[in-house]
């Protein structure tokens, strides 16, 4: 070993060098906890969260054609769309739509498959439920949007 | 070695620890051995433990502190993966792959994406395949830096643990921000990629890659010349490179012990062949150069992702494949470089548009064989310094 | 009441006392102060472990108990008494139920011979030093007790390591501490054991130990700080608790009060050996650079002077600085809460503690008091800087394995203790 191998060894530079990292790290600003229900974190736009059925903002109308094309394209297959024939326009209405939440993962194949972006999947990620019915949403549940309770302090 | 006086246990080898462990205490006694009298003493290193990493089940046959032999169970989180995927089409099948190698999510898509290709002989347009690599190495990155931390827990370092769980958060939220999710991405598809980058992207990388530099060699003050660390890890779980390849470990874990093997290089796949980047080769096959080639990997990684952002092609980011993907009838294996060695896939298509059989080749599963051959002669505390150091997942172990 | 009297103008400490009755009353109000103390220390040690920690990893460890989780250790304490006291089936009650009483035996009786200041200890033997590191090792006996009465495997392991680790580090203790008693004779001619006279030879010496025969003095030291942390089983020693190794050691099949116990003697254990360190080498209650003192001020009892150095003067402030600037932190703390109507409680109970460290430190600033603060002032302080070390360690440096441990302790600690002494005793012959 050379002399400034152990000069480096006797005065435990090494160990003096990583004491010296953690030490630095104690400044407050360097904290990187967010403290969650005072603080939520900001997701991206493109964050694959709870589902939801898009309305037409104007009409109200729901955006959905009953295609089933998002029921076919879910790998646990956990969508339920039925419709019915409208007589007089020949095509196809939604009547209920239902969506096992608790089954879901979220992968996003029926956002994809969605031809006119009627289901989206949104950023909300607070999806906790008391019971396992409340998970399988419907389609007032999937238009309206998870109204969570909001406890005060 | 049969014991005559049990004919209870007629039917056990008792040389093996699982064999000793069913052993009744009754059967134990009337052999004359308490626990304390035994030369040797089986110990549970149950599924439910703090270090290793998931629920694996190591039984260990100890002489006071020295390790004679281990028995790994697995399977406790065996979830059928590869059954499931007999009965999906392959678009269906995409999103179950992340939840392999949870830890790196994306590799195991891009690995599944490439094969289904290759069976399909369609391949990826340029552009995808660039933002393909970039997300593959952001993804080896994050993958090394969660290793590093649990590693060091493993050996008592306690604080590296959160540093790189911070700055991993970095990459998590690109990936957020390109394909919605952290852990289990889903980030490719077959013949392409689904998502244009956004806008930013490539700033964000490149941001990424100048804020994580200095942090890599940070976790390299507080380790890699650090005496308790070096001794800790010097000279730890040995296997030769001859051995290494008998067993058919890869990745790092085979790069450490001298063998310059590395399917960037050797196969390469995506666009790895159009980037300059080195592969870092241990000479001696202990904990400590397998550490040192994780390392030297990150750097390298950051390598690839600066060169890759610099000269992301325009161009289409979805191959023409058709809406239904029926493949031709035959079988295919292809295999990427994950961060934990080789990943491959081994498809059999029987002409449906479901695939006839999926095998998954995991390279924590392959590497966890050679958890015998490194500890045997250890002691008790090298055994979780060697699960920790071979780095594995039991997502992908067991599938 | 004449005895009383007396000894409130004598200078001695009630274990030296003459009268039985009176030294035995003040005796136990000294042990009461000090048990008393050990305890709010203790739990003060785990708020602070548990903070310092969290900070050193970029997080912020407990905040919603209390403001600031202030009162977390608090709430730990309650539930561990709440706790359902769980016994192994096949575990020997007696020996399992003495364990932890032994280990805090020996943690705490330690205390009495330690010394806050001049006269503030509870009795000043003339083998103080010998008795504390006698009483301590008694706690090895309850880590064995623990770890056979609990029947199993991993506790078992993990008591005889743990006692394995313990007794072979304090032969370097000894080593480094028989070094500094050597230097004790320097000034008197006779070397002393007991730890007032230890500090009271440094006072004499105008110099600290750990200053003496430089690096001599300084290699003493470091090797007695290396044998502490292994002695309480720390990190980077703390392999018998590692919680990657075998579970939680040999206290692994307790739970509830019992484990607190544990706890609480590990701790106390902690302040203990600190308290060796700093009244053999950083020069017990005095303030740093005693020797430097102002015109009129004659040792000992330099404090009874009525005219005071500047130096002294502005050295004597300390006390009152240090809880204005806490008081002033947690103001800050208090100011920089969020406004949320959930925050209401918390800010108040922020404000009045800051409000609390503020009187204490306004009235540290009256004289008598300030006078009396000052020893115990300097002591707490320097113990405190060794248990933010202990916690710095913890957070930084990965653990020892076994054997490299026991090969540190034999074959580094012990011969390098050996040539430290041999040194010291043949410099203190020929100087």
């Amino acid at each position: 070993m050379t002399a400034r191998e152990l000069i480096r060894k006797v005065l435990l530079v090494d160990l003096i060098k990583g004491l010296s990292v953690t030490f630095r790290y104690q400044d407050p600003r360097e904290v990187y906890t967010e403290q969650y229900p005072l603080e939520r974190p900001q997701v991206a736009e493109r964050y694959r969260g709870a589902p939801r059925l898009n309305v037409n903002p104007e009409t109200n109308e729901t955006l959905c054609i009953a295609c089933d094309l998002c029921a076919l394209a879910c790998p646990e297959h956990l969508i339920v769309v039925s419709s019915e024939r409208n007589a007089t326009t020949r095509r196809k209405e939604l009547t209920t739509f239902t969506y096992d939440l608790s089954r879901c993962m979220f992968c996003g194949l029926c956002e994809d498959a969605c031809p006119t972006d009627a289901l989206e999947l949104t950023q909300d990620f607070e999806l906790a439920n008391y019971t396992r019915e409340g998970a399988i949403w419907d389609r007032q549940t999937l238009e309206r949007g998870p109204q969570p309770t909001v406890y005060k302090g | 070695m049969k014991d005559e006086h049990n004919p209870g246990t007629a039917h056990l080898d008792l040389d093996t620890p699982e064999a000793q462990l069913r052993l009744t205490q009754q059967e134990r006694a009337r052999r004359d051995e308490t626990f304390l009298d035994a030369n040797e003493l089986v110990l549970n290193m149950g599924p439910q433990h703090p270090s290793t990493h998931g629920v694996l089940r190591v039984i260990l046959k100890l002489d006071g502190e020295k390790v004679l032999g281990t028995e790994c169970v697995i399977g406790y989180l065996h979830r059928g993966v590869e059954k499931i995927a007999e009965h999906r089409t392959y678009t269906m099948f995409n999103p179950y792959v992340d939840r392999m190698d949870y830890v790196a999510a994306v590799s195991n898509g891009l690995g599944y994406c490439e094969a289904v290709e290759k069976i399909l002989n369609v391949e990826a347009p340029p552009r995808a395949q660039y933002i393909r690599v970039i997300l593959a190495e952001l993804n080896r990155l994050a993958s090394h830096m969660l290793w590093l931390g649990t590693h060091a827990l493993d050996i008592g370092a306690i604080t590296p643990l959160f540093y790189t769980f911070r700055d991993r958060e970095e990459i998590l939220k690109i990936f957020e921000k390109y394909c919605g999710a952290r852990l289990t991405t889903h980030a490719f598809r077959i013949g392409g990629c689904l998502y244009e980058t956004y806008d930013g992207f490539e700033e964000d990388v490149r941001k990424f890659s100048k804020f994580v530099a200095p942090k890599i060699d940070e976790y390299e003050t507080l380790l890699t010349t650090n005496r308790i660390w070096v001794e800790r890890t010097k000279g730890v779980g040995f296997i030769s490179a001859k051995d290494a390849i008998d067993l058919g470990v890869t990745g790092p874990v085979l790069r450490a012990s001298g063998v310059k093997w590395d399917l960037r290089k050797a196969q390469p796949y995506a666009a790895y062949k159009d980037f300059d980047f080195e592969i870092p080769i241990g000479s001696n096959g202990d904990t400590y150069d397998r550490y040192l080639v994780r390392i030297a990997e990150m750097r390298q990684s950051l390598r690839i992702i600066q060169q890759a952002v610099d000269g992301l092609p325009e161009g289409p980011i979805m191959a023409k494949i058709p809406k239904v993907i029926k493949p031709a009838v035959g079988e295919i294996y292809h295999s990427i470089e994950a961060p934990k060695g080789e990943l491959g896939y081994f498809i059999v298509s029987d002409g449906s548009t479901q695939p006839y059989r999926v095998r998954v080749r995991p390279p924590s599963f392959v590497n966890l064989q050679a958890l015998d051959k490194m500890v045997r002669g250890a002691l008790v505390a090298d055994v979780v310094a060697v699960i920790g150091t071979i780095d594995i997942v039991l997502g992908e172990v067991d599938r | 009441m004449q005895s009383f009297l007396d000894y409130l103008k004598s200078s001695g400490t009630p274990g030296q006392y003459g009268d039985p009755m009176w030294g035995a009353v003040w005796a136990l109000i000294y042990i009461l102060l000090i048990f008393t103390g050990i305890s709010v220390a203790v739990i003060a040690m785990n708020w602070l472990e548990r903070k310092i920690l969290a900070h050193m990893q970029v997080r912020l460890g407990p905040m919603r108990v209390g403001p600031h989780g202030l009162l977390q250790p608090i709430a730990d304490a309650l539930k561990l008494l709440i706790k359902e006291d769980i016994v192994p089936d096949e575990a020997d009650r007696v020996v399992f139920w003495l364990a932890p009483v032994a280990v805090v035996i020996a943690a705490f009786t330690v205390f009495i011979v330690v010394p806050f200041g001049p006269t503030h200890a509870v009795t000043d033997m003339n083998i103080g030093l010998l008795f504390m590191l006698g009483v301590s090792s008694l706690g090895v006996l309850g880590i064995i007790m623990a770890g056979w009465a609990s029947n199993s495997h991993y506790p078992l392991m993990g008591a005889l390591r743990s006692s394995a680790q313990m007794v072979s580090y304090e032969i370097a203790m000894g080593m480094a501490v028989v070094s500094a008693v050597l230097m004790t004779s320097l000034s008197s001619g006779t070397g002393t054991l007991s730890m007032i006279g230890i500090v009271r030879a440094q006072a004499e010496q105008g110099v600290w130990f750990i200053f003496k025969f430089f690096p001599l003095g300084l290699l003493a030291f470091f090797i007695f700080a290396v044998a502490m942390v292994a002695e309480t089983n720390r990190a980077p020693f703390d392999l018998p608790e590692a919680e990657s190794e075998l579970v939680a050691g040999f206290h692994t099949e307790y739970s509830g009060f019992r484990w607190s116990l544990f706890f609480l003697a590990e701790y106390a254990a902690m302040i203990a050996v600190s308290s060796i360190a700093v009244t053999l080498w950083l020069g017990g209650w005095m303030r740093p650079f005693a020797s430097w003192h102002g015109p009129k001020i004659t040792m000992p009892g330099y404090w009874e002077h009525p005219e005071l150095g500047a130096v002294d003067f502005a050295f004597s402030l300390a006390p009152a600085a240090t809880f204005l600037l806490l008081a002033g932190l947690s103001f800050l703390g208090t100011v920089r809460m969020p406004r949320h109507p959930m925050f209401k409680i918390q800010k108040a109970g922020l404000a009045g503690f800051s409000l609390a460290l503020a009187g204490i430190g306004v009235l540290l600033l009256v004289p008598p008091v300030r006078d009396t603060i000052q020893d115990i002032y300097w002591f707490v302080f320097k113990v405190a800087i060794f248990m933010y070390l202990y916690i710095w360690y913890r957070g930084t440096f990965p653990r020892y394995r076994f054997d490299q441990l026991m090969k540190l302790g034999w074959k580094v600690m012990i011969p390098l203790g050996i040539g430290v002494l041999i040194v010291t005793a043949l410099l203190g012959v020929m100087l």
